[in-house]
């Protein structure tokens, strides 16, 4: 045994898979230690908040305040409010109401503000004009006002019963705060999903559903297809037939349409995330069988099995004491693919809508499947989709690794 | 060897891909040009495989039908997967499958482009006798000459037809027709027939160009609802007797029959007709001898020749062809739609620049099970409808697309003015709640003796923790995102709410028996109100708290939860007969103030009529907020009630 184990962890790949998912593993252990948040937890008022630092406003108002005198603070702060885009519609709308192309300079933002501000009129429609131009520049108009101001900006309570603003403070433009003063400081490393919620914290937990869902469904699968592989293989006989008839019309059905079957006639009150894990246990388990089965024939008729036949040992005592230890490292091997496949399964479950309750907890593949029905996908945000999908690959790829890591050292046409 | 083993590869690709792109042929549709490209593959791989000429062959079943109708105009000759794209307007959010029939007395045609008879009735290819504006409330006739006329009693209305209104076929728009469509609707108890016959005694014909409709009387001789008879000249269409009698004897008056029946070759008085139907698309032609580009109505035909739905997958199929531009008018939910035009730059809009972007409408509602223990108070229910955070609701849920509770208010209202106008706004701005007040909620409880005695944090009522569930059909994103909310909600006030989402037809059957008590899984359950119409609000009020509604076995109305008020049940009985503007408002203040006491249920989000978003790339002059149309054209997609005047404003963006 220990030897085993010592040849198995001078496989490379496997020790790389073995890696990849105990760094996994100890994430989702860790991790809600740390952020003890519910994963459920609606924080945001609004979808895909992009990732990020996020700062309380109200906060940056009374921390203490740093002058940094920057040069080109002014420059970004009318880049990031008048872009290269808006400076050229400007042009097109400044050209439209009749102003010669001469007298333009798009670079000169002091003059092309005033020249927009006295032009600019919302009811005007230049022609050539749709409506979507005319929102865009209402809006562009409403985005650049004050921006060449280098005034102060007042901050101010509403006094309720004089019914008057009182001056609070004011606010320079060359004023800092520093963020670690802040007490309100929130980072939302993968930003938020269409609910509201942080998607790393939601993402760690769907991690952990998810495993969980992957290990019951594996030992369920492989559990079923090593038993009736193995009475089936050593049986042989009517048993053998019976079996495999059963095995047989199990594998012309695919296996993932008796899935779609059985969560659709469960109803959504039971489908909980152990009962898809159960469901997908039970109706993959047919390959594995097959394959014990086959192993399990090629070992039946050796001469050690032999040898404990004639020693009166029982069916069940060469099965479990001649022949399992033969296969065991082939059924390691079925139960760490059934794994991966099993929580793929559960992601293809959820993503048609079939998956388990969404209040509950959060897997993977609901995460995904939400932020499908937002649109995510189509609206870029790819923060609510991307991350999910690297897990469920990390996950899969991890596990194969590991999977062929041990052929290799178990399989002797396979040892270098 | 070797290459014979590479020669039946690219052999075996070869028929992959050509039975792929058979298969995808019909389905794929793409509303540019660039469709003939695979074209040519599917008719060399067809002779190849005979199994291969089936998915061609359904098409082209399809096909003769669409000839019959397509014949007269086959000098215009545009194929219907390459229409020229500057006299096309696209749609999308409408059709879902295929089109079944095109017969206006059935509601099983699943033609959504065409057929639907509704407060804001779909009037291009059947036209209704007035046309509802839900901007201003007010009817503008089609095929009648000028405005209506009760009489003295208010028990017949009386209209007359524009002399020059005529069908499909040449012949006039006659009274006798509109007075056999109600024959017909009654004789073979249709669905408009049976939703009209308690309040329409009768349609009878003065003379060729007058039509009477005479309501149903009570015993004092007041007609019973002279509201629905109103709105019955704007809901339903007019339809040609003399088409109707074929039909008739078509299907050997069979009403079975009668209601099945396609219809192909149903006569019309629209401005648009059949051009091609499939599982892919439906296209619609302008008939170019439509009537009402006569000076007595619209003075011109409107512009796109051809009206045409893309059959989309989804929404975020639906989505996408938005932003390429191959559609023009959205009627689907698309979320976050604003960062369609602020984050991608595309020519796209809505009706209002800024959220709500949409005029909301219809209120969908959450009802409770007053039957769970426990909802039966007040407190409990008041209590749930208060802790809910309505603007996470509204910011998430529906990505700002509905006014929140701040600019609008609770009533039983929706945003527009008109109906806004309809209550004392001072007199229940006290009972108006905004949501996310859990120490108000944790008050009303407290004071009502609802609490936690056994310490596990749940609330006790005669000894049982309150516990619910709160539910709405599975798929149904937005109200599936509020559910989620108002679970939160309970949470925090000592309520376990879990939400849990059944199939719509498990959900649809069991909400709508009324005639029993809802079952366990029930307690709170999301379902829709009554949009913009000509008889709201009082048809929603009525929808939602309206006894008439309990023990229909099949209850499609309204008032799930079962909730009784007889003082409530009399003033919504009273409001259709009453016509003094001061005693309505009256009545409208009293309903809305035992609503809001009684919170029998509550709304979570306002809804526009129909999702309106439109791209400019081709087209342009969509209706918007302040357009400065006289009436305004409301935002419903070009074809429902006033707002098929918009087609007739439409511009090419680049003529």
């Amino acid at each position: 045994m220990k030897h085993t184990l010592r040849q198995v962890f001078e496989s490379g790949k496997f020790v790389s898979g073995f890696a990849i998912f105990v760094a996994i593993l100890l994430v989702v252990t860790i991790y809600p230690l740390l952020v003890p948040e519910p994963p459920l937890r609606i924080i945001g008022q609004g979808t895909f908040f992009e990732p990020g630092i996020y700062v309380n406003v109200y906060d940056s108002i009374s921390a203490p305040h740093f002058t940094l005198n920057l040069d080109e603070a002014a420059e970004r702060r009318i880049a990031g409010r008048l872009a290269d885009r808006d400076r050229g519609a400007i042009l097109t709308w400044l050209v439209g109401v009749g102003i010669p192309e001469s007298e333009i300079d798009i670079a000169n933002t002091e003059q092309l503000l005033d020249q927009w501000f006295s032009n600019f009129d919302p009811t005007v429609r230049i022609p050539g004009m749709t409506n979507a131009d005319r929102n865009y520049y209402i809006r562009l108009n409403s985005s650049i006002q004050g921006l060449l101001s280098t005034e102060d900006v007042i901050i101010a309570h509403a006094n309720e019963e004089t019914a008057s603003l009182e001056a609070a403070g004011t606010i320079r433009p060359s004023a800092y705060v520093n963020v670690g003063q802040i007490p309100n400081v929130r980072i939302l490393p993968l930003g938020t999903d269409n609910f509201g919620r942080d998607v790393l914290t939601e993402l760690v937990k769907a991690t952990a559903v998810s495993l969980k869902i992957g290990f019951v469904a594996g030992i369920i699968a492989t559990t079923i297809g090593l038993i009736l592989g193995l009475v089936s293989g050593y049986v042989g006989g009517f048993v053998d037939d019976v079996l495999m008839f059963i095995t047989n019309m199990f594998i012309v059905i695919p296996s993932f349409v008796l899935l779609i079957l059985i969560s659709f006639s469960i109803s959504q009150e039971q489908r909980g995330a152990v009962t898809i894990a159960v469901v997908i246990g039970f109706t993959s388990w047919v390959w594995t069988a097959r394959a014990v089965r086959s192993q399990v024939i090629s070992l039946r008729n050796r001469d050690h099995v032999n040898l404990s036949k004639l020693s009166g040992h029982s069916i069940a005592h060469i099965i479990f004491r001649d022949i399992l230890p033969y296969i065991a490292s082939y059924v390691v091997m079925a139960l760490i693919l059934q794994i991966s496949s099993a929580i793929l399964a559960e992601a293809g479950l959820s993503i048609l809508g079939l998956g388990p309750k969404t209040t509950e907890v959060p897997t993977l593949g609901l995460m995904m499947n939400w932020a499908m029905i937002y649109q995510a996908h189509i609206l870029g945000k790819w923060w609510a989709y991307l991350p999910v999908i690297i897990v469920i690959a990390l996950i899969a790829f991890s596990m194969n690794l590991m999977n062929t890591g041990l052929d290799q050292v178990f399989n002797p046409a396979l040892r270098e | 060897m070797k290459h014979r083993r590479l020669l039946f590869l690219i052999i075996g690709l070869l028929l992959a891909l050509s039975l792929t792109l058979a298969a995808c042929g019909p389905s794929v549709p793409t509303p540019e040009a660039e469709e003939p490209e695979p074209a040519p593959t599917e008719v060399e791989a067809a002779p190849a495989e005979e199994e291969e000429a089936a998915p061609p062959e359904e098409e082209e079943e399809a096909a003769p039908s669409e000839e019959e109708e397509a014949a007269p105009a086959e000098e215009a000759g545009a194929d219907p997967n390459a229409l020229p794209r500057n006299e096309t307007l696209y749609f999308n959010g409408q059709q879902w499958g295929s089109v079944v029939g095109w017969n206006p007395y059935s509601n099983n045609n699943n033609n959504a482009m065409t057929i639907a008879q509704q407060d804001n009735a779909r009037v291009l290819m059947f036209e209704t006798a007035y046309l509802y504006n839900m901007l201003d409330s007010q009817v503008y006739p089609l095929l009648a000459d000028g405005p209506y006329e009760w009489n003295a009693d208010r028990t017949e209305i009386t209209f007359s037809i524009k002399p020059a209104a005529h069908w499909s076929d040449g012949t006039p728009v006659t009274a006798e027709d509109y007075a056999y469509t109600w024959a017909t609707h009654v004789k073979y108890n249709t669905p408009t027939g049976a939703a009209n016959i308690d309040y329409i005694d009768d349609i009878v014909a003065v003379d060729d160009g007058t039509v009477m409709v005479k309501a149903k009387l009570d015993e004092d001789g007041n007609a019973l609802n002279p509201l629905l008879v109103e709105a019955y000249l704007s809901t339903n269409y007019f339809i040609q007797k003399a088409w109707t009698q074929t039909l008739e004897e078509r299907v050997g008056n069979d009403a079975t029959a009668l209601l099945a029946d396609p219809a192909e070759d149903v006569v019309y008085s629209g401005p648009y007709h059949k051009y091609f139907a499939d599982d892919s698309k439906v296209v619609l032609i302008r008939d170019d001898n439509y009537w009402g580009q006569d000076a007595s109505m619209w003075g011109s035909l409107p512009v796109p020749k051809y009206l045409a739905h893309v059959i989309f997958k989804d929404n975020a199929a639906g989505t996408t062809a938005l932003q390429a531009g191959e559609v023009d008018v959205s009627q689907q939910f698309n979320s976050n739609v604003n960062l369609l035009w602020e984050q991608d730059g595309l020519p796209i809009s809505t009706y209002v620049p800024d959220p709500p972007y949409m005029i909301g409408a219809s209120l969908p509602t959450a009802f409770f099970n007053l039957d769970s223990p426990g909802l039966d108070q007040v407190a409990v229910r008041k209590a749930i409808a208060m802790a809910v955070d309505y603007p996470t609701i509204i910011a998430n849920a529906m990505t700002n697309q509905s006014a929140t509770f701040d600019q609008v208010p609770r009533s039983l209202m929706n945003p527009t003015e008109g109906e806004q106008a309809l209550y004392d706004h001072e007199a229940v701005a006290d009972l108006q709640w905004v949501g996310n007040d859990i120490e108000g909620a944790n008050a009303l409880l407290d004071e009502a003796g609802i609490v936690d005695t056994d310490g596990d944090g749940w609330r006790e009522y005669e000894g049982e923790n309150l516990s619910y569930v709160a539910t709405c059909p599975n798929g149904w994103s937005d109200w599936q995102a509020g559910i989620e909310v108002v679970a939160a909600a309970g949470a925090e006030i000592g309520i376990e709410i879990t939400s849990n989402y059944p199939e719509w037809s498990v959900y649809q059957t069991v909400v709508t028996k009324s005639d029993a008590p809802l079952p366990e899984g029930y307690d709170i359950f999301m379902m829709w109100s009554d949009g913009a119409g000509p008889t709201q609000p009082w048809g929603r009020i009525r929808k939602l708290m309206s006894s008439e509604f309990i023990g229909m076995s099949s209850n499609w109305n309204g008032n799930w939860g079962m909730y009784a008020n007889p003082d409530a049940d009399a003033i919504i009985q009273a409001i259709p007969a009453e016509t003094d503007p001061d005693a309505l408002r009256e009545m409208y203040t009293d309903l809305v103030r035992i609503y809001l006491t009684e919170v029998p249920s509550f709304t979570l989000m306002y809804r526009p009529q129909s999702f309106h978003t439109v791209n400019e790339t081709v087209w342009t002059n969509f209706p918007y907020e302040g357009d400065g149309t006289n009436p305004p054209v409301p935002p419903l997609n070009l074809m429902d009630g006033w707002s098929v005047a918009g087609l007739y404003n439409l511009e090419l963006v680049n003529p």
